[in-house]
């Protein structure tokens, strides 16, 4: 028999005493030149039953006693010339049950022809049929299965992917080999496709953790005739993401993004990540050590957050009232405190709360401004990401791969903890948002302290799928991150994978083949387990539609980082690209770098028509600084001389 | 392929049938099946073709045969399904083959298998209502029964009925081949073989040998890759023809029989002019080795044959 037999049968099931079949595997043989691999998907016909299974291992062997008789039989030498018959040989495969037609009762699987699946075996093998067809289909195509010439399109069930039935996906394999990042970036176009309109409305974002990876969503990339064809094969369109935005804490100076993200023709839709006290307060806990934060100080927390931040505070022992808006407020109403404090005579309490913990909430705070100083600001300006106006399929990037790690805590738990508060309130904009985190070894990992991001992390891959927040995940270590987190994630994607990843307990389901084969799984290949599926799929799926970070930094580069004069010009040609920066230049010359901050911040959270009108009036009129005169002297009284 | 698949029952299903039949007595002990022919151990001097005294000739290095090669062969088995009386009732079945070797892969190319039931005339009236199918061998014998002897009455019709098929399966070859056919035995069991210019027989069987005194020990020391004078056996078989010793592994160390087979063709000049590289085309079958017993002997082209008859054997 050979491979392309007429009948389609490219084997026979074989069950022995030794390698039984039962309902869950069986052997079959094949022809040399089949094309079964390990991952094909095939069809076992026999009477009353079909059989779906998914090859997870291949043997071949010979009908060669001992090595021994190879050695005669070449007379010792390696180099005889062939024998003139070639010794029998067998092609045996181990496949793993993927569905029984019927499903009951549950027998082994009979000994019958084999068969390559077809589209339709694909569909019915992977329970496809359940979701795929139907008045409200919820097929989501995640990539194409592919073995001996035949090609099908795979689809995960949005019900399993995005809840509410089951959430989340995982994706892990070695840096720069397993194409985590682009797979998520397919995935996430696919879902932006084809995601059913029954099930409302989604829009995703995404923590940037790592220098450009996710910087260029929005630029189109340019695919091979391959990759155009699998997106034909799919149903979807090789376009980019239409509606992005980015956003990025500045750098120190507060004027340059912390981002790779500036060039200037990509200005248009990256913002600034900015956020006052008020945003921080909430979120204290992230930021001040578990030491910090004992029962007084969180007291005095609440009573900050409670009753002075974004107040008018009115008390009888300070010498004014105080409407704390931003970090420079709250650093006055703390030393009129101290000064109050001071000045009692030995008094060290202030309204219960004692000296020593006002100071260290005031030294912890202070901190914060400090260490995560482009992203909190001292003057209470923000700009934030669109709570309540998050777009339909609408992408948001933030931008956290070159701040300090005590702010990445902060914009994770913030934006995180936003998320659910607005999905909870159904005020968000959309019903179904999903989050991709990358680097979950770092974030999530299974050992090391409690961090407040791990948390956040557990909570949405716990609960996350009854409010439609979804966690996207990658890591290079399975093994490595929090169990609970990788384990809530019904949709799990294995690409290349490190051996010694592989050689752990947890890998054990999978066969020896299906492990050789992911240490040596070409880019663009992925192995998907999902909860429709009895046995994992082997997929593969085409370069995503954007620009990879790589890419992006070729033919964007970054620009330099300005002088505070030239950055402020820069953000508000971003507004207005009509604007000239001399004009620009001449207006701030000279004014307080705090002033001009403050104005370019309200002006870029404002984005009003006419920008430069804007910034001017946010401005204000520049003081002159004069030169005081000096008094003249009081003259003395003039007296008789007398002294008496 | 050729195949011609009987339509009988399997042996298993004539054994429930059996089972059935009230003046059979079942038999649960199974003699093992394929037993080997037995020949008698004798000297039966043969007439040198090339002149004598008889001597080592080395025959070169091997050479495949250039051209595609066919490889027959057969198997048997049977077992004693039961007794009526004394007299022991026998199933068999039988098969030969023929694989084609095409650019080193070995194809059947035909195949025949036939399923029996021996005893005497009056056990297989008694039994005919189950055997309706099966072929049946009269054991015709004048001696009183005994299950001993029957038996081996049996075994000898079931070797007859084995060869009969190699023959009927070799014509069948013929008929849609003219290429090289290398047969597992002795040619001279059919004058159709002895005389086929294109057939050669491998005799793996000593019992009977050729020579006595010191010719006897040149034949059995002949060193490998060496061969004897042809000769031409002075059988008691049906059809002459021409036959040498050929060593295919060095013998020394082991045992005098050890790779030496007898190759047997057509009694022709043809024969004789092309006995070395006949010889050389054998030498090159020696490897891959079977998986057999008998692999210093055994061409693997005929193992393969009797590797496809017994897996397609039904049980």
């Amino acid at each position: 028999m050979s491979a392309d037999s007429p009948s389609g049968v490219i084997g026979r099931v074989v069950a022995t005493e030794l390698k039984p079949s039962t309902p869950h595997q069986f052997f079959f043989w094949t022809p040399q030149d089949s094309p079964i691999g390990i991952g094909a998907i095939v069809r076992v016909e026999a009477e009353d039953r079909t059989v779906f299974g998914v090859v997870t291992d291949g043997f071949a062997y010979s009908d060669l006693q001992t090595p021994m008789h190879a050695v005669l039989g070449a007379d010792g030498d390696p180099g005889a010339p062939e024998p003139p018959t070639r010794r029998a040989e067998i092609r045996l495969y181990a496949a793993a049950v993927l569905r029984h037609i019927p499903e009951e009762p549950v027998q082994p699987v009979p000994l019958g022809a084999v068969h390559l699946a077809s589209d339709g075996d694909v569909v019915a093998a992977l329970r496809m049929d359940s979701y795929t067809g139907g008045e409200k289909p919820t097929g989501v195509p995640i990539g194409v299965y592919a073995a001996g010439g035949l090609e099908a399109p795979i689809y995960v069930d949005a019900d399993f992917l995005l809840g509410p039935e089951a959430a989340h996906l995982n994706i892990t394999g070695v840096s720069g080999l397993a194409t985590k990042t682009s797979a998520v970036e397919f995935f996430l176009t696919g879902l932006f496709q084809r995601f059913p309109a029954h099930k409302g409305r989604i829009a995703a974002l995404c923590f940037n953790v790592k220098g450009p990876d996710l910087c260029f969503l929005d630029q189109p990339s340019i695919l091979g005739e391959e990759d155009l064809r699998l997106y034909g094969r799919l149903g979807l369109k090789p376009v980019p993401f239409d509606r992005v935005r980015y956003y990025a804490p500045y750098k120190a100076d507060g004027v340059n993004l912390n981002t790779l993200r500036t060039h200037e023709a990509l200005a248009a839709n990256t913002e600034p990540l900015l956020w006052g006290l008020r945003e921080v307060l909430d979120y204290a806990e992230v930021l001040l050590n578990r030491d910090d934060v004992d029962a007084k100080a969180d007291a005095f927390i609440d009573f900050l957050a409670e009753r002075v931040v974004g107040k008018q505070y009115e008390d009888n022992t300070l010498p004014k009232s105080f409407h704390v808006r931003s970090f420079a407020d709250l650093d006055e109403f703390f030393r009129a405190i101290f000064t109050l404090l001071e000045e009692g005579r030995g008094s060290e309490v202030w309204r219960t709360h004692h000296i020593a913990t006002i100071r260290k909430i005031r030294n912890r705070l202070g901190n914060i401004s400090t260490r995560s100083k482009g992203l909190v600001t001292d003057d209470g300006e923000v700009n934030d990401l669109p709570w309540g106006g998050f777009e339909d399929r609408g992408l948001y990037v933030v931008d956290v791969a070159g701040i300090d790690p005590l702010a990445q805590d902060l914009v994770f738990a913030r934006i995180v903890s936003k998320l659910r508060e607005h999905l909870e309130r159904r005020d968000l904009g959309v019903e179904h948002v999903v989050v991709f985190v990358d680097e979950l070894n770092k974030y999530a990992p299974a050992d090391g302290p409690d961090t407040y991001v791990r948390k956040m992390l557990l909570d949405i891959s716990e609960r996350g799928r009854y409010l439609g927040l979804v966690l996207f995940s990658a890591q290079q270590f399975r093994s490595q991150v929090q169990r609970r987190v990788v384990g809530n994630a019904s949709t799990t994607i294995l690409g290349r994978m490190d051996g010694d990843e592989l050689a752990l307990p947890s890998y054990n389901t999978l066969s020896p083949a299906t492990r050789a084969r992911l240490a040596a799984l070409p880019k663009g290949e992925l192995l998907v387990r999902h909860p429709h599926f009895t046995q994992p799929i082997f997929i593969r799926f085409p370069r995503p539609a954007v620009l990879s970070g790589r890419e992006g930094i070729e033919r964007f580069p970054p620009r330099a980082e300005l002088g505070f004069a030239q950055a402020v010009a820069r953000r508000l040609r971003a507004l207005d690209p009509s604007l000239s920066a001399d004009p620009i230049l001449d207006l701030i010359a000279g004014r307080r770098e705090e002033d001009v901050r403050k104005a370019l911040n309200a002006t870029v959270r404002a984005r009003p028509d006419q920008p430069l009108a804007f910034f001017v009036k946010c401005l204000g009129r520049e003081v002159k600084a004069e030169t005081v005169a000096p008094r003249p002297g009081v003259r003395p009284i003039r007296t008789s001389g007398d002294p008496y | 392929m050729v195949t011609k698949v009987v339509a009988a029952p399997s042996l298993a299903e004539l054994r429930r049938r059996l089972a059935e039949v009230r003046s059979v007595t079942a038999a649960s002990c199974v003699p093992s099946a394929g037993v080997v022919r037995s020949e008698e151990a004798r000297i039966v001097p043969a007439e040198l073709v090339e002149p004598g005294p008889l001597s080592a000739r080395p025959v070169g290095t091997p050479l495949p045969c250039p051209e595609n090669l066919a490889f027959l062969d057969g198997t048997q088995r049977y077992e004693v399904a039961g007794y009526v009386g004394a007299a022991p009732l026998l199933l068999a079945e039988i098969a030969a083959g023929v694989r084609e070797r095409t650019a080193g892969i070995t194809s059947t190319a035909v195949v025949e298998r036939r399923r029996l039931a021996i005893a005497r005339p009056e056990v297989l009236a008694a039994a005919a209502a189950a055997l309706e199918g099966v072929d049946t061998l009269p054991l015709t014998s004048e001696d009183a029964v005994h299950p001993l002897g029957d038996l081996e009455l049996g075994r000898a019709l079931v070797d007859a009925a084995r060869g009969e098929l190699e023959r009927r399966v070799a014509a069948l070859y013929r008929r849609r081949s003219s290429g090289w056919l290398i047969v597992d035995g002795s040619l001279a069991e059919s004058p159709a073989w002895a005389g086929d210019p294109r057939m050669l027989g491998i005799a793996k069987s000593h019992a009977s040998l050729p020579f006595g005194g010191e010719a006897l020990v040149t034949y059995l020391r002949l060193p490998c890759g060496f061969r004897s004078n042809l000769f031409r056996p002075a059988s008691r078989q049906r059809a002459p023809v021409y036959a040498w010793g050929l060593r295919l592994w060095d013998w020394t160390g082991k045992d005098l029989f050890y790779g030496l087979v007898r190759v047997e063709a057509a009694p022709t000049a043809e024969t004789a002019a092309l006995v070395d590289t006949l010889s050389r085309w054998i030498l090159a079958e020696r490897a891959p080795i079977s998986a057999d017993v008998r692999w210093d002997r055994l061409l693997y082209g005929i193992h393969t044959v009797q590797q496809f008859l017994r897996a397609t054997s039904e049980r």
